[in-house]
């Protein structure tokens, strides 16, 4: 089959969403019917796309594969002669042209949303300059040599501090912050994260500190959460501790 | 110094019970917040009774600024009253608070929302099977902006999370009410049109 690669590198720029996206495209470029699907044609120009790599997103391949398997094997159904029908449940042709209504639907919607979304962008609400348009600008500020050579200093007395201080290696362990976090959680039962953090000493002290949060969160004992995007994290306890408590 | 020069001289002859004062207040209202108001909290301040003596009231503050002209308009939108800037000032506004880009759902997430809108609630696997792509990736960004929330468990073996749209969603999309989305029969309907069966036939 000839293939006018000029016309498809034209007609779409983007990468394909999935297997169904790519069909739907490749249906209405031959101007077909959906509910009257050329599958030779249409399994040919399948492959020949899954063939550029750029074509497809690579993490979604073996979506793509399937789908590509189910086209094969309606195209061999077709070609072989059919035996006498068994009362069968589904046929492959009719579950893809299932999926492929149902997809074409979901796109006129996405679709319909998106003009939605454009509309809605127009109208600016309160205090939503910052929260609905991604400047991508952050405004750094300047920091002077000095204000540098502070920060430096205080690292420097850091270090100084840990090295006296820090003998027993031992001194920090999972369980004996476990109870720490815990303790610190009894009045509020919340913790601010960073605020915890910046209260700890020494670089081991904090790491083993993270360690335990992570082991906690895993073990449903907290949850982090976070209001927005970059804000602060604050750890509260689960339902189920709390629970344990009582 | 007396304190009445202070004073707006419109303000001694304030009165909230006649419609100019609800007008005004109602106006204020929305002014200072953020989030739509709940025209029955309005209704219940005011005292007023009946729907349609409100609706009239808001009927008339739209065609006020409608004929002031100015930049802001009344928007009903999550089953509120909002007020936001009219759509002709966005390009000013966007260039006066030096903003370059705007921010916009992915196909993926559109494709997503699609699906969770028509056939709340959903699972990730029906939304999967339906967009013929795992979608994961698009539930999770979407639960993150809070268009969507988990709204209970499906009573299948593993009890997986059933998803809703949620009041971010109304409010993102300009809508009222979910029943302002056109049905699914609406939908076909409207893309039978488009299509041009002859087109179909001759092939």
């Amino acid at each position: 089959m000839e293939i006018d690669t000029q016309e498809i590198y034209n007609v779409r720029t983007g990468v394909f969403e999935g297997p169904l996206d790519l069909l739907l495209h490749l249906i209405k470029k031959n101007k077909m019917n959906i509910m009257d699907i050329k599958i030779s044609e249409i399994t040919s120009e399948y492959l020949y796309y899954l063939q550029d790599r750029t074509r497809v997103n690579p993490s979604r391949e073996g979506d793509f594969l399937m789908t590509a398997s189910t086209l094969i094997y309606i195209k061999s159904r077709s070609l072989l002669p059919k035996p006498e029908i068994l009362q069968e449940e589904e046929s492959p042709e009719d579950r893809l042209l299932h999926s492929l209504i149902e997809y074409d639907k979901i796109q006129k919607i996405s679709q319909m949303l998106k003009d939605m979304e454009e509309e809605t962008l127009l109208l600016w609400k309160r205090e939503e300059v910052v929260e609905k348009f991604d400047t991508r600008e952050y405004k750094l500020e300047e920091v002077s040599s000095f204000q540098l050579a502070e920060v430096f200093l205080n690292i420097l007395k850091r270090k100084e501090g840990e090295n006296f201080l820090y003998i027993d290696s031992k001194e920090y362990s999972i369980e004996k912050k476990w109870n720490e976090i815990l303790a610190l959680m009894a009045a509020d039962g919340f913790l601010e994260f960073f605020q915890y953090v910046a209260t700890l000493k020494t670089i081991e002290d904090v790491l083993v500190s993270f360690f335990c949060i992570l082991e906690m969160i895993k073990r449903n004992v907290l949850i982090g959460v976070q209001k927005k995007l970059f804000g602060p994290i604050s750890l509260w306890k689960t339902d189920k501790e709390k629970e344990k408590n009582e | 110094m007396s304190e009445e020069q202070f004073l707006d001289p419109k303000e001694t002859e304030f009165d909230i019970r006649t419609e100019g004062g609800r007008k005004a207040f109602i106006e204020a209202a929305l002014f200072v917040s953020k989030d739509p108001v709940d025209p029955v909290r309005i209704m219940n301040y005011l005292k007023i009774k009946n729907v349609q003596e409100f609706e009239r009231l808001i009927v008339k503050i739209e065609a006020d600024y409608k004929e002031k002209g100015g930049g802001i308009m009344l928007q009903r939108t999550g089953g509120g009253l909002q007020l936001t800037t009219k759509p002709y000032m966005h390009d000013y506004l966007k260039d006066f608070f030096t903003i370059t880009s705007t921010s916009r759902l992915s196909v993926a997430s559109l494709e997503t929302l699609a699906i969770i809108a028509y056939r709340q609630p959903v699972t990730i696997a029906e939304i999967s099977d339906l967009r013929g792509v795992n979608s994961v990736g698009p539930v999770k960004n979407l639960l993150q902006k809070k268009l969507i929330k988990i709204s209970g468990r499906k009573k299948v073996p593993g009890l997986p999370a059933l998803y809703s749209t949620s009041k971010e969603f109304m409010l993102y999309f300009g809508l009222n009410d979910l029943s302002e989305l056109p049905s699914l029969e609406e939908l076909t309907e409207m893309f039978e049109e488009k299509e041009q069966p002859s087109l179909f036939k001759s092939l």
